[in-house]
């Protein structure tokens, strides 16, 4: 049997069809190397979530998306703060968005550290869990 | 809890103001940029309609006393906690003890503190914005001063992110209904009003002409310099009911748009009138900048209000809806 792609659109969109006509909540896939959720709730647009679930080194943090919905490495009425890396980063700083409609859900690190490197492109659509920032914490 | 450090003159508390009463002469008060105080209030889980600080003066510096969830919305400040810079349209939480630094705008003139709970003075009929002319509502009825400390109310919304949220702003969201100035120029657009035809071929310089926003301008009305417009015959006319956006031309011959303290009655001829989906953007106009109104429909109007509460909508459903997720996944 061949593995679903479980990140094509079109599976989801079929998927969450079929959960709407047989009247269930929702649904959670796990693969060794990806998940999907689908949630939907009544009088709601149906929340999808999902991605692959790369391991990252033991010394560096992964910060990954906590949902589904477009990586944005900026605000995008404040292009000038995208920087370089590798580049210092401390709690309170946002390290990029996640964005859901006009929604934009900050990306924050637990730590403070060095950020190595962005390993999305910005704009790109991203799943639960996906990679986005490596970061070196400081000891 | 949140105290005041320093102060400009004239910040305020300021809610969406309190409409019904202009007919005993009470102004309605509220935030000159009703629309960024909603979207603050919206992205830190309060009622849109909550309470917040209206920051017009700056250097603004505020010390919280305690874990407060927060987002500055409107103007950009360039804002810093405890010296690190903020994000505006962003929520953040201030552990006690930390600063808040708000310098001069970069851009525009009103920023919004919104904390979580909302601002938490006494209701005076139905709002707590302060009326500044009143001397009532708000902070004791008057601008805050240094020393002040304002309670917070009621945390109605729990289940915010640990990451906080942000927004698109509404002048990006909204950039195809609200175009962004050219050469500084501001379009605000307007309808005619009642004397509108009794200016004759004035009124037609006062759609063509740029108008300058002057010293003169505050909460209550921008008093406009540019080159005047009289009316083809004298005026008398008596007092009448007039409301936040109307324009009117006295004997100087320039405009003065009345704002959110608008005064409640007025006699001079009223030549046109804001549209209140522009409101916003006009409460967020520098005193010395220049606008120029551009005559509109009912039906534009209409599009444009349309356009705004879809936006505000959007926000609303959207913020619960990443709300509700981020809590299923945790």
């Amino acid at each position: 049997m061949s593995d679903v792609d479980f990140s094509d659109p079109a599976t989801i969109a079929l998927l969450t069809s079929a959960l709407e006509a047989a009247g269930v909540d929702g649904v959670e896939i796990e693969q060794p190397a990806s998940g999907l959720r689908i949630l939907l709730a009544k009088g709601s647009r149906p929340f999808v979530s999902g991605g692959s679930k790369p391991g990252g080194r033991a010394a560096t943090m992964v910060i990954r998306a906590p949902m589904a919905g477009r990586f944005w490495v900026h605000h995008p009425s404040w292009p000038a703060t995208a920087r370089n890396y590798p580049r210092p980063v401390t709690r309170m700083d946002v390290l990029g968005f996640i964005r859901v409609g006009p929604i934009l859900l900050p990306l924050r690190t637990a730590v403070s550290g060095r950020v190595e490197k962005c390993v999305a492109e910005h704009d790109a659509m991203v799943g639960f869990g996906d990679s986005l920032f490596e970061i070196e914490p400081h000891s | 809890m949140i105290e005041i450090v320093h102060t400009g003159p004239f910040n305020t508390v300021q809610d969406l103001g309190r409409p019904g009463y202009r007919n005993i002469g009470v102004t309605a008060s509220g935030a000159m940029d009703s629309l960024a105080l909603k979207i603050g209030n919206m992205i830190v889980g309060n009622d849109e309609g909550a309470a917040a600080v209206e920051i017009q003066t700056f250097p603004f510096r505020a010390r919280f006393s305690g874990r407060v969830v927060f987002a500055l919305t409107g103007a950009d400040c360039g804002a810093t906690l405890d010296g690190v810079e903020l994000l505006p349209w962003c929520t953040y939480a201030a552990e006690m003890g930390q600063v808040l630094d708000l310098a001069q705008p970069r851009a525009a003139t009103r920023a919004y503190l919104c904390a979580q709970g909302g601002v938490d003075v006494p209701s005076v009929m139905g709002s707590r914005s302060t009326s500044l002319r009143g001397g009532f509502g708000g902070n004791a009825g008057r601008s805050l001063a240094a020393g002040d400390v304002i309670g917070l109310g009621e945390i109605v919304d729990a289940a915010w992110p640990k990451d906080g949220l942000a927004v698109i702003d509404p002048g990006l969201a909204l950039s195809e209904m609200f175009p962004p100035s050219s050469d500084g120029l501001l379009p605000i657009r307007a309808l005619p009003a009642g004397e509108h035809e009794l200016f004759g071929a004035d009124a037609e310089r006062f759609w063509e002409q740029t108008w300058k926003i002057s010293a003169q301008s505050d909460r209550t009305g921008y008093r406009l310099s540019g080159d005047p417009i009289k009316p083809t015959a004298p005026v008398e006319m008596r007092s009448h009911g007039v409301v936040p956006g109307v324009i009117q031309v006295p004997p100087s011959g320039e405009p003065i748009v009345q704002m959110s303290d608008a005064n409640t009655a007025g006699g001079y001829p009223k030549i046109a009138g804001v549209i209140e989906a522009d409101l916003w953007r006009l409460g967020q106009a520098r005193i010395g900048s220049r606008l120029q109104f551009v005559r509109t429909t009912h039906s534009e109007a209409l599009a444009v209000e349309k356009a705004v509460a879809g936006y505000v909508e959007d926000v609303r459903n959207t913020s619960q809806m990443v709300k509700r997720a981020l809590k299923a996944m945790a």
